[in-house]
């Protein structure tokens, strides 16, 4: 009985001399990078979409390997719930906002200093009306919306009836096509399907079969890579053009009779964050990268499902001029 | 699920005493000729009378989005009131609860946790439900998402316990005061009606982020069924009973505490059952606003990877199953009919209750000297499931096979010859017409109070501005439910008619009704390609295992001495099911339908998300853009069309029982 009673014991010295070993080991290699301050703790908001994986991960990773922070990854849906749980302190580092900080019930987060705008992280984000190419070497006349008009009546479905269907986008994303067909005068009845992989499923299903669809799409994202895509061309831009229908503006409708401008793609942080003296702070906000960057990571985890670590770490490996501008160096 | 439905139909027994009215007076007369009135209207006066925007309360938007700025004011102000400050605390608690429980569970090990896991059923629950809770912990094993499937459980366990620890002393109450009872069912009717989507916004705003908000939405779905089914357990206790207790001085709290509780027992684990499983429908929903685990990896696998989305989806089901068998089986054996206990048995059920704490003991302690991990971390059958998964993905995808042809066109026609006649009919009649013709319906099959109710319920539908969107959802709503009764009714009498049959039945009921439906609505989508089928079909398959099983009791529980006489008459089989059970089961049947429509109509909401017009796109829409006033506004409208549904709907006979005469 007693020997089996020293064994735990014996035990526990042993974990606790490899606790102080590892302590001192952990304290030796924070000593050989005097120069920085330590990094501490860092959350990443990750977005629905593969894009903003493929930005979290590369971060994540740069993060980790090269600082040694500890970096976690939260979830949660974007806009207002997201900019509440930044200004609780629950997330530290938003990379990919598509101008939802520019909303006027978000504007107060930044109003009252709880948010900073870091601005562009690089990736311009464009919209339009797309179909597929193979489409458009059939009917070279949708170019531009002027050719689309009479035509419209090959894009019809179940649900438009005696008209074209309008595949529009995931009713979270910017938009204002309903209120672009009844400007331009078009034959096109606007559905919906609902949120993004809804949309994909039905458009991809009829570029499978070689049908015609026309729809709400954007750039940058990674299935176009795999989906040749053309783009219709719409009306010009004005200076008073809108991109997101808002009923408060009124009924006045030919404000959005214009083409979807570019959107720039923004950084956000809490300001604790910013004052917090990591040094993960610098590389935030110095990070930066293009629209085919992303979609190289993008590509990798969403279209060939690999581990979104290993897809960071290939493409890290592939590109250490990029990572070492990042880093200040 | 089933033990509602149950409860209900014990409510709903057939009745010899069938009211015999004049032909011309049926419901059925009754409706039908209001349909065609309705239908007249409609095509003389197609979409000439929308609803007027002079009944309509159109700054009522703006005041809710000011209240939403008002409120994000409170909380991010200098100095946040008391009351900001305890929802704050609340949800702290509430998040280290779940942490709390989490590395709880981390801590007793993976060996640990199934060992128990598996002991306490076979202890509580007998062999079958440790067999179920093998399985479970199996397939968290196998699937690689063993601890996604802790954080999962941490969860159940935070709201199913703070669910019970509200819910089942107001349910005492509830059984102990019929008027307390009458003044919580709307509330609680409401808790259930309202789509998730719709208060995740304010629980957000009021809670933040993180487990905590997770667990409190969960809560405000779990809470009803554990009030209603304590209600009636307690309701239950026979009044002899209760009479001779309180006869031989019995205080009534000595009657309650020594008669009532007892008694309703098994009742009150089946309201644990419930709970639980009701709970375990919002692990998806809770994933969208920081609760971690299983629900997190099927939302966020939707966008990236699809196929690990099902597969999590599947470990839910499994692990709901595994819940529900071993509840029920606890239940089950504390019924005191079935048991008699002798003192030698009684010694011999401590003794190996006992002996299940030790050896839990023991197991984890070896473990953890062993130095057992967390979370299991060997090899998994994960890639394996995963490429089984996505081939089934990729054969739904392809456009070519004979499946697709068979559900596309399915799929077309629903949509060309259901759905976008009805909701023509619906949303451009003549505004009155449809809002006196539904209220007359009403009137009709569920009498006076019904109608006047159904009456209110529409016109906030037209005053808050969302008559269109409602009557665009009530089209679906109204597809999904004749589908959903076509196949309840059928697989019912079936089921009714055969056992075996009915022993079938009830597996694929459990995997429809826990399967999350963001799940299967990405095959679906593949496969009937058009935006609002997937919806609705989804509607169909969450409801009608419910109707079955509703039809089923019905049908049985017809009295036997009446089939007899039928068939002493000389009636065949099929005349006695026919002229005898059907008519008989004519009130569980309208209690199937009206359970059906309730049921459809919280799916099509949630095919909102996968772009369903109406309702449930306009709260997705209103969380996804915070626009608060939009979500909120489509909530109610939800709210109000459910009610009204189900007056109409409710039969004069049900409504009577439960309103008074």
């Amino acid at each position: 009985m007693s020997k089996s009673g020293t064994r735990p014991v014996r035990l526990a010295l042993l974990a606790l001399a490899l606790v102080v070993v590892g302590a001192l080991g952990v304290s030796a290699s924070a000593f050989g990078r005097s120069n920085a301050k330590s990094c501490g703790t860092v959350t990443l908001d990750e977005n629905a979409w593969a894009g903003a994986t493929a930005n979290v991960y590369v971060v994540k990773y740069v993060l980790e390997k090269n600082l040694g922070c500890e970096v976690n990854i939260e979830k949660l849906p974007e806009s207002t719930p997201l900019f509440q749980a930044m200004a609780d302190g629950k997330v530290d580092v938003l990379l990919e906002d598509w101008n939802n900080i520019q909303l006027k019930v978000n504007q107060k987060y930044v109003k009252s200093g709880q948010l900073i705008d870091l601005g562009s992280n690089g990736v311009i984000g464009h919209i339009g009306w797309f179909v597929p190419t193979y489409l458009m070497k059939q009917y070279p006349q949708l170019k531009t919306w002027q050719g689309l008009k009479g035509k419209e009546s090959i894009f019809k479905s179940p649900e438009s009836g005696s008209q074209g269907m309008f595949l529009g986008g995931d009713p979270s994303y910017v938009q204002k096509d309903a209120q672009l067909i009844k400007q331009l005068g078009l034959n096109l009845k606007f559905v919906s399907v609902g949120a993004e992989p809804a949309q994909v499923a039905r458009w991809s299903q009829a570029y499978k079969q070689k049908k015609p669809i026309l729809f709400y799409w954007y750039t940058p994202q990674y299935l176009n890579t795999a989906y040749q895509l053309s783009e219709i061309k719409l009306p010009a831009r004005s200076k008073k053009c809108v991109d997101s229908y808002n009923p408060k503006l009124g009924s006045n409708w030919s404000i959005y009779r214009c083409a979807y401008g570019q959107t720039i793609i923004e950084k956000v942080i809490t300001s604790k964050f910013a004052k917090s003296g990591s040094p993960a702070v610098g590389v935030i906000k110095r990070w930066k990268w293009s629209a085919n960057d992303q979609n190289t990571v993008a590509n990798l985890i969403a279209g060939k499902h690999m581990d979104p670590e290993k897809a960071a770490e290939q493409w890290v490996k592939a590109n250490p001029g990029k990572v070492k501008a990042w880093l200040g160096k | 699920m089933s033990v509602i439905a149950d409860a209900a139909a014990a409510s709903a027994t057939p009745s010899l005493l069938v009211e015999h009215r004049p032909w011309w007076r049926s419901r059925v007369t009754l409706t039908a000729a209001i349909v065609g009135v309705m239908l007249v209207c409609y095509f003389a006066l197609k979409a000439e009378y929308p609803w007027p925007a002079s009944l309509t309360w159109n700054s009522l938007p703006t005041y809710l989005n000011d209240f939403q700025t008002w409120l994000v004011d409170q909380r991010n102000a200098e100095s946040p009131s008391f009351v900001i400050r305890a929802f704050n605390g609340f949800a702290e608690f509430l998040d280290s609860l779940v942490e709390w429980f989490t590395s709880f569970l981390g801590w007793m090990t993976w060996v640990g946790v199934s060992v128990a896991g598996v002991l306490v059923s076979l202890r509580f629950g007998g062999v079958r439900a440790s067999i179920w809770a093998l399985a479970a912990f199996v397939m968290f094993a196998a699937s690689g998402l063993w601890a996604e499937s802790m954080q999962t459980l941490a969860l159940m366990l935070a709201a199913v316990g703070l669910s019970l620890l509200v819910g089942i002393p107001l349910g005492v109450y509830a059984g102990l005061s019929t008027r307390f009872e009458r003044a919580v069912t709307p509330v609680l009717d409401a808790m259930q009606i309202i789509p998730a989507f719709a208060y995740l916004m304010p629980v957000v705003i009021l809670f933040s982020v993180g487990p905590g908000a997770a667990v409190i939405t969960t809560m405000i779905y779990a809470i009803p069924p554990a009030i209603r089914i304590t209600a009636l357990g307690i309701r239950g206790v026979p009044a002899n009973t209760v009479e001779a207790a309180l006869a031989m001085g019995s205080t009534p709290a000595q009657t309650l505490a020594k008669v009532r509780l007892p008694l309703a027992r098994r009742m009150l684990l089946l309201s644990v059952n419930q709970t639980i499983l009701f709970a375990l429908s919002m692990v998806v929903i809770a994933g969208l606003i920081g609760g971690k685990g299983l629900g997190d990896v099927v939302t966020s696998g939707l966008n990236s990877y699809p196929a690990l989305a099902l597969l999590a989806g599947l470990v839910i089901v499994v692990m709901a199953m595994a819940l529900d068998r071993v509840t029920e089986s606890v239940a089950e054996r504390t019924n005191p009919a079935r048991r008699h206990l002798t003192d030698e048995r009684r010694r011999r059920l401590r003794l190996a209750s006992v002996a299940t704490g030790i050896a839990v003991i023991a197991v984890v302690a070896v473990s953890r000297l062993l130095g057992v991990g967390a979370d299991y971390s060997r090899t998994t059958a994960r890639d394996w499931l995963l490429a089984r998964i996505q081939s089934v993905l990729d054969y739904v995808q392809n456009p070519d096979t004979a499946l697709f042809r068979v559900t596309s066109w399915i799929g077309d026609h629903i949509v060309q010859y259901g759905l976008v006649p009805f909701r023509n009919f619906l949303v451009e009649t003549p505004w009155p017409v449809t809002l006196l013709g539904i209220t007359l319906i009403s009137l009709a099959v569920s009498g006076r109070r019904s109608a006047i109710t159904t009456f209110v319920m529409l016109a906030v539908i037209g005053v808050i501005g969302e008559w269109a969107s409602a009557m665009d959802t009530a089209s679906q709503v109204l597809v999904a439910t004749v589908l959903t009764v076509v196949i309840g009714l059928g697989l019912g009498v079936w089921a009714a008619e055969s056992r075996t049959f009915s022993r079938i039945l009830r597996p694929i009921n459990d995997v429809l009704q826990t399967l999350p439906q963001l799940v299967y609505l990405i095959p679906l989508i593949y496969l009937m390609p058009v935006s609002v089928v997937p919806g609705v079909i989804a509607g169909v398959l969450y409801a009608f295992p419910v109707v079955a099983r509703l039809v089923e009791n019905g049908v049985r529980n017809v009295e036997a001495n009446t089939v007899e006489a039928a068939e002493s008459f000389g009636a065949t089989r099929s005349q006695v099911l026919r002229k005898v059970k059907v008519p008989l089961a004519q009130d569980a049947i309208m209690l199937g339908v009206n359970q059906g429509i309730i049921m459809v109509l919280a799916v099509v909401v949630i095919g909102g998300l996968v772009g369903s017009p109406g309702l449930g796109y306009e709260v997705a829409q209103g969380l996804a853009r915070s626009d608060f006033g939009l979500g909120v506004l489509a909530s109610v409208a939800i709210l109000a069309l459910g009610i009204a549904l189900d007056r109409v709907t409710r039969g004069a006979r049900r409504a009577q029982l439960e309103e008074g005469p």
